[in-house]
């Protein structure tokens, strides 16, 4: 027969607990004072209270546990602790499968009778609380600070439990004691103390209220230059708790100088810590822009940046994340943070686990990528930025593979951003397969623009100004992308999309090898539309001074991308043909009319390929383009002058000498006729231009970006004009001039 | 050929001289020459040798600049979590 013994005498139980309740295992929580049982009977015993339990005996046995009342069974199961040491306690359980009546109530009639003493001992606690909080006051008051030391302590104790805590919070009087103390006071314990008071009133509402009111946000921000840890923990989650919870909370951490304190904070190395102190400043600086350029003054950026370089903690990646996301809108604080590495700092965490921290990582490095991309393109960034750099390209071109809507939309923006007059970056990035990546990107996208866009933009950077962009050319035609490419030039149209697609089609067209396949997607066509909408649009306003945005596009730029693109794929003799067919050359001649220099340029370059054509050139002649023509010659554009002299030249190649000498000589006098002085001007410049001694050659030029080169106006003049051929020609009667030779 | 900045150059010089400079500035800007123009440069193969040495040094009609995507417009807060 087994019998259950309480553990210790019930008295002393008793005593424990009215001095210690709560540190009582009442086993609401923890199940402790669950009965079990099992098969075969055995006892389970707890921390503080053991069971009575199921066991076999014989008859005679039986007749004498029926001595003990069945008040005394019940009594026992609710309070084993009352039963005296040694003393047996006895059950009626017959069948080891039921339990009896009395042990069935067991639990449910402990779980009530510990809520009971907890009411109890609630109620003691919060009376004996109230009746000392003036006489505590008064002692936080004091002159002595061992006096004020003592009290802080006793409070602090009090702030531990529930009811006292409460009724300390309902006293202002109280709290602006402690927060005065906490200012005032040279002793570091009772600094320790009061934090750690305000801190556990800080849990509560109507704390965090008394809190507020009594002052204490000024008091905290200056804790939180205290040179001990616990002291900042306190202050900083104490901060915390009125920042997420208290109105008006953010406008006082503001006023009380809280970001100057807590950026150089950044430099503790608890993540617990830095959490904290992150999501403090990301509450305080969303949609205030003087917080986040306070933030920058004192070294934020750099601050945050190293965090997401050093750590590993998910929690703290994320705030400090979000932090940046914040930042990284303002338009001062975005190259403070590239410049300090923040790319490819924020590059590491794209790969992770962590959902929420990828996609914050990679709205911000979007929100970034702007200014980024005028980061050095060599040498000039360290090694480690370096590869940092190419590791986050290739990151970016492997998240092109995902499904995710917002990964996608944020990849093809960032890679767009890094590529754009990037040399490096365009080459990384092709390297990568990035041009593989981007087209099945585009063919997956279907109609979604804020994908479509920047992949395509992305690619129109690829395929041009760096040593890889024949690579790139070749490859999107080695990828099947010329069609789907070309595809995306039918309607309904998205201006932003048509215009990164012509410009993509220019480029993919100075491959010789890609000619073909555009023709046969039938690109002509589809140019030649959209650039005649594109300039009835733009024509519908008239003046210059107006322009037609559609989709925030001007047509304008329309007609220069469509004709820029036409101008390359004139290159390839039966697009030559092709082009000229389709009635296009009376069109190019008036926009040789254009205000804009860009749209002269790219008609006079594509007049000047369709123009190697005799029956063109014809054509050219008789629309009476040489008039206009004859004023670009006038152009300080060197692209649009020689294309334009170009033309001349191959519109008048069938004529005789003498008419190729007037040509010439108009050429030449056209550039001075009416500005004799800047002949003066242009011979002398002249001679500076013959001291400029590099060759530059065929081949492909060095991207040194541009400057202020040669004009053709500096051109050498004969100044010994033969009159005659001078004497009566005007611009105006150049239209047909030499019919009569 | 006296190429420097000399009066008394005849209208033809003058022609063969501008004619072989727009010449070397199309290639320059990737161009193609027809066979004729081809044949005019080996012509006058003098000629292109000193204005090779002026050209400019830039390139020049390389089609649109690259542009940046202004992205950063606005904050979005996301959930708390």
């Amino acid at each position: 027969m087994c019998v259950s013994v309480a553990e210790a005498p019930g008295t002393v139980k008793v005593s424990e607990w009215q001095q210690s309740y709560y540190g009582t295992d009442s086993g609401i929580q923890s199940g402790a004072t669950t009965v079990r049982s099992d098969e075969d009977g055995a006892q389970y015993s707890t921390k503080k209270f053991s069971y009575s339990t199921t066991f076999t005996e014989n008859p005679a046995d039986v007749e004498s546990q029926y001595n003990m009342t069945r008040a005394q069974r019940i009594r026992a199961a609710m309070f084993p602790e009352t039963v005296m040491e040694g003393t047996a306690v006895l059950s009626t359980q017959m069948d080891l499968s039921q339990q009896t009546n009395v042990q069935k109530l067991a639990e449910p009639s402990q779980q009530l009778k510990a809520a009971i003493i907890h009411l109890i001992n609630y109620q003691d606690d919060a009376e004996l609380a109230t009746r000392a909080i003036p006489e505590l006051t008064k002692l936080l008051n004091d002159d002595d600070q061992v006096v004020v030391n003592k009290a802080a302590m006793i409070v602090n104790q009090l702030t531990r439990k529930e009811a006292s805590r409460r009724a300390l919070m309902q006293s202002p009087q109280m709290v602006a004691a402690v927060v005065r103390a906490m200012q005032n006071t040279s002793d570091m314990e009772t600094t320790r103390a009061t934090a750690s008071i305000l801190h556990n009133l800080s849990h509560q509402r109507e704390g965090l209220l008394a809190i507020f009111k009594s002052g204490g946000i000024p008091a905290l921000v200056r804790m939180l230059s205290s040179p001990m840890d616990s002291v900042l923990f306190y202050a900083i989650t104490t901060l915390h708790n009125l920042l997420l919870h208290q109105e008006g909370a953010k406008m006082a951490v503001r006023l009380a100088d809280g970001l100057q304190r807590m950026v150089p904070l950044l430099k503790k190395s608890n993540h617990k810590f830095l959490a904290i102190t992150t999501d403090c400043l990301q509450l305080l600086s969303y949609g205030n822009q003087e917080s986040k350029l306070i933030i920058l003054a004192n070294g934020g950026p750099e601050g945050l940046v190293n965090i997401m370089r050093t750590y590993n903690y998910e929690k703290l990646l994320w705030t400090t994340s979000r932090v940046l996301k914040v930042l990284s809108v303002c338009p001062s604080n975005k190259p403070a943070i590239v410049d300090a590495g923040g790319m490819q700092a924020i590059g590491k965490h794209l790969t992770g686990s962590s959902q929420r921290l990828t996609q914050n990582c990679l709205w911000t490095l979007r929100n970034l990528s702007d200014a980024a991309t005028k980061q050095a393109n060599t040498c000039s960034l360290s090694r480690p930025l370096q590869d940092g750099m190419e590791n986050l390209l290739q990151v970016l071109v492997g998240l092109l593979s995902s499904d995710d809507i917002n990964m996608l939309t944020c990849a093809t923006g960032i890679l767009s951003n890094l590529t754009c007059n990037n040399t490096r970056n365009k080459t990384q990035v092709t390297q990568s397969n990035g041009v593989e990546a981007l087209i099945h990107t585009i063919l997956r996208a279907a109609s979604k623009q804020d994908v479509i866009e920047p992949a395509v933009c992305a690619l129109r950077h690829l395929t041009s100004r760096h040593p890889e962009a024949e690579i790139a050319q070749n490859a999107v035609r080695m990828h099947y992308g010329i069609p789907a490419i070309v595809k995306l030039l039918n309607q309904p149209y998205y201006w932003p999309v048509v215009k990164a697609v012509v410009g993509l089609i220019r480029n993919l067209a100075l491959c010789p090898a890609n000619q073909a396949p555009l023709r046969d997607a039938e690109a002509i066509p589809k140019l030649v539309t959209l650039l005649t909408k594109a300039h009835q649009d733009a024509q519908k306003h008239g003046s210059s001074a107006q322009q037609t945005y559609q989709d925030g596009v001007r047509m304008e730029e329309i007609v220069e991308g469509c004709t820029g693109a036409l101008q390359i794929m004139a290159r390839e003799p039966v697009n030559k043909v092709t082009i000229a067919s389709m009635d296009t050359i009376p069109l190019f001649v008036q926009l040789l009319y254009s205000p804009l220099d860009n749209v002269k340029r790219v008609a006079a370059g594509v007049l000047c390929e369709l123009a190697i054509d005799k029956q063109s050139a014809e054509i050219i002649d008789s629309e009476g383009a040489s008039a206009p023509l004859m004023e670009l010659l006038h152009s300080s554009n060197e692209g649009i002058a020689t294309y334009a002299a170009a033309v001349l030249f191959r519109i008048s190649e069938d004529k005789n000498p003498d008419y190729k000498k007037r040509v010439s000589v108009e050429l030449t006098h056209s550039l001075f006729k009416h500005d004799p002085a800047a002949w003066e001007m242009v011979s002398g410049g002249y001679l500076l231009l013959l001291s400029r001694t590099e060759l530059d050659g065929y081949g492909p030029v060095a991207y040194q970006g541009y400057s202020d080169g040669m004009h053709m106006d500096s051109m050498p003049l004969d100044q010994e004009m033969p009159e005659d051929f001078v004497t009566g020609m005007a611009y105006n009667s150049m239209a047909r001039p030499y019919h009569d030779y | 050929m006296n190429r420097e900045e000399a009066p008394g150059k005849s209208p033809e010089e003058m022609y063969i001289q501008q004619k072989v400079r727009v010449l070397l500035m199309l290639k320059k800007m990737g161009s193609n020459l027809t066979p004729n123009e081809e044949a005019f440069l080996r012509n006058y193969a003098g000629v292109v040798h000193s204005q090779m040495s002026q050209l400019p040094q830039h390139p020049i009609d390389q089609g649109a600049e690259d542009v940046v995507m202004a992205f950063s417009r606005s904050e979005t807060e996301d959930r708390r979590q």
